[in-house]
C-alpha cells in the first residue's frame, strides 16, 4: 500500500458549462486552488467550453484525445456543474459519454452550482447515476454553491470563508477514495 | 472470459485486471460480438501496477 499512496495523485477539475458569463468557473477555480494545496496532488482545469464538441459524429470520431489522456492519466475527478432547469448541462454529458475505460475504478465529486437556494443538489442527484454507469465511484461529500452570486463577486472573489472548510471537508473525502481505488485498480484482482 | 494477463503497452509488465463491464450491443443475439451474453459483451478494464495506465480488451 505504502508505494500507491506514495505516488502523486492527478486530480482535474472539470469545469461543466460552456455558457459566457458561468459562476461556475469561479467556483472551479476556488476547488482547484484548494487541491493544489493538498500534499501529494497535481491538478488542472479542463474546462469544457474549450474544448471541440461535436455533435455530427458518433462513438469513437467524438473522442478528444487530449481530453481521454487526462482521463486516463487522471486519480479521480472533481465536477463542477450548474444546475439548468433541474439537470446537468448537455455538453457536459456529450463530453464525459466520449469515454468510457478512461474512468473505471476512479473517483468522483461533484460541486454544484445554482443561483437558488438549493445550491445544485438536484442536478447532483441527477448526475449520480450516470457516474456510476461510467464507471466512476461516487464520494459522499458534495459542495453546494447555492446563490453563487453571493459567494462570489462577479470577478471572482470569495465572498464566503466557510467554503473553504467545506471544500478541504470534500477534498479529503476524495483524496481517500482516490488512493483506495488506485490501490485497488493497480493491486486487487478482480476474481481474487 | 480471457484468463491470460493483458501487458503493459509501456513496461511489458502484468496488468491488473480489476473490472468487467457488460456493454450491451445492438448487433443480433448469437453474433460474434455478443457471444459471452445475449445482449450484450463483455469488456475487462485493467491497470498497470508500476506504470498506472488504464486498458481494456473484450473479454
Amino acid at each position: 500500500m505504502a508505494e500507491t499512496t506514495n505516488k502523486r495523485l492527478f486530480i482535474p477539475v472539470i469545469l461543466g458549462t460552456t455558457r459566457q458569463g458561468r459562476m461556475s468557473a469561479h467556483a472551479a477555480n476556488l476547488i482547484a486552488v484548494e487541491l493544489a494545496k493538498q500534499s501529494n496532488v497535481d491538478t488542472e482545469i479542463i474546462d469544457i467550453g474549450l474544448l471541440p464538441l461535436p455533435t455530427n459524429n458518433a462513438g469513437e470520431a467524438l473522442k478528444h484525445a487530449p481530453f481521454a489522456a487526462l482521463m486516463d492519466k487522471a486519480d479521480a475527478l472533481v465536477l463542477v456543474v450548474p444546475e439548468y432547469n433541474h439537470g446537468y448541462p448537455g455538453l457536459l454529458k456529450h463530453l464525459l459519454d466520449t469515454c468510457l475505460k478512461e474512468y473505471i475504478h476512479k473517483a468522483v465529486g461533484i460541486a454544484g452550482v445554482s443561483a437558488g437556494p438549493f445550491g445544485g443538489v438536484r442536478v447532483i442527484q441527477n448526475l449520480l447515476p450516470v457516474m456510476r454507469e461510467l464507471g466512476l465511484v461516487t464520494i459522499f461529500w458534495d459542495v453546494n454553491f447555492s446563490s453563487v452570486q453571493n459567494v462570489f463577486s462577479a470577478e471572482g472573489a470569495l465572498l464566503d470563508d466557510s467554503f473553504i472548510r467545506r471544500i478541504d471537508k470534500f477534498l479529503k473525502e476524495l483524496i481517500w477514495m482516490a488512493q483506495t481505488l488506485r490501490f485497488g485498480r493497480e493491486q486487487v484482482p478482480l476474481n481474487g | 472470459m480471457t484468463t491470460s494477463p493483458m501487458i503493459c503497452p509501456e513496461c511489458g509488465g502484468e496488468m491488473n485486471h480489476h473490472a468487467d463491464k457488460l456493454v450491451h450491443s445492438s448487433e443480433p443475439p448469437g453474433s460474434s460480438a455478443n457471444h459471452h451474453f445475449e445482449d450484450g459483451t463483455v469488456t475487462e478494464f485493467h491497470t498497470c501496477g508500476k506504470c498506472g495506465i488504464g486498458a481494456a480488451r473484450q473479454g
